[in-house]
């Protein structure tokens, strides 16, 4: 991970061969949540893409952040939704979209938007560079657990204990409604 | 290193994904995993401009997402679960009225 943090920016192509491969990865798991016909296959995908997402948090130096997206998401949320989709299985879709009309109104929708944002991100004059995020010796490491732990308990204490509020009442809520009758 | 707009380019396309999903797809499970690759599209756009400003003010707004989106899924699937449970089909123009 050092390495990745540490590295000279301007050339790494091992760097950008890793983002794309892991941009493409995403991308195309992304699709295959919304293409498969099967919702464990979503899930599958799901589970896929948010993986490839914790390897673009560390090229972003947010480690904690990766950690966090694999511990919570990939583990907890993928395996509570996998649980219940065979839970439910009997899910056999007669026909898994809506009507044409709406799909065709979608696609339209998402292709236009899809143009916009790369004439935007893609086609500005000003690149967006990444400034350099060097080590030194003493400081914190951008993005390390003290570093996001040190903003989350001064800066966002009251946030985070929102947080923790809006998870307990998540919880009680998930058990009156699936309490026995 | 590749530059900002790329990272954001990722996350716009996956934030178009999944909001095709919601709005195509009937099963609302799948629908939900949609309104998960939607957060986590966000989540990546809050990194990336983490990165770009060296402030780690967006790791911690991405932390809070998550956990937000974790309580949002767990209710969710209590929905499924009790929906499944009083026998009516799982479809998403079915579920359409608040009222049991």
């Amino acid at each position: 991970m050092t390495i990745l943090i540490a590295a000279p920016q301007a050339a790494s192509p091992a760097l950008t061969i890793l983002v794309a491969a892991t941009a493409a990865l995403s991308a195309t798991s992304g699709l295959g949540v919304v293409l498969s016909r099967r919702p464990l296959y979503a899930a599958l995908s799901l589970v896929v893409n948010m993986l490839s997402l914790a390897i673009l948090f560390v090229v972003l130096s947010a480690q904690f952040l990766a950690a966090a997206q694999i511990i919570v998401y990939a583990g907890a949320v993928m395996v509570l939704f996998v649980f219940v989709i065979t839970l439910l299985n009997p899910l056999r879709e007669d026909s898994p979209v809506r009507e044409p009309v709406q799909v065709g109104i979608a696609v339209f929708l998402s292709a236009a938007f899809m143009a916009l944002a790369a004439v935007m991100f893609l086609g500005t004059s000003k690149p967006g560079v990444f400034p350099e995020v060097d080590i030194v010796a003493g400081a914190t490491p951008f993005g390390s657990i003290q570093d996001v732990g040190t903003q989350l308990f001064n800066v966002f204490a009251f946030p985070f204990e929102v947080t923790s509020l809006v998870l307990v009442v998540a919880a009680v809520g998930a058990v009156y409604l699936s309490r026995g009758k | 290193m590749p530059n900002l707009g790329i990272f954001l380019l990722l996350s716009a396309v996956l934030f178009i994904t999944g909001a095709a999903g919601v709005l195509v797809r009937r099963n609302p499970l799948v629908v939900f995993m949609c309104v998960e690759l939607m957060l986590n599209a966000g989540n990546l756009a809050l990194v990336a401009f983490s990165r770009y400003h060296r402030t780690t003010e967006g790791q911690v707004f991405a932390l809070i997402v998550i956990a937000v989106a974790a309580s949002e899924v767990v209710v969710g699937l209590a929905l499924m679960v009790a929906i499944y449970k009083s026998g009516r089909p799982m479809d998403i123009d079915e579920m359409s009225e608040m009222r049991g």
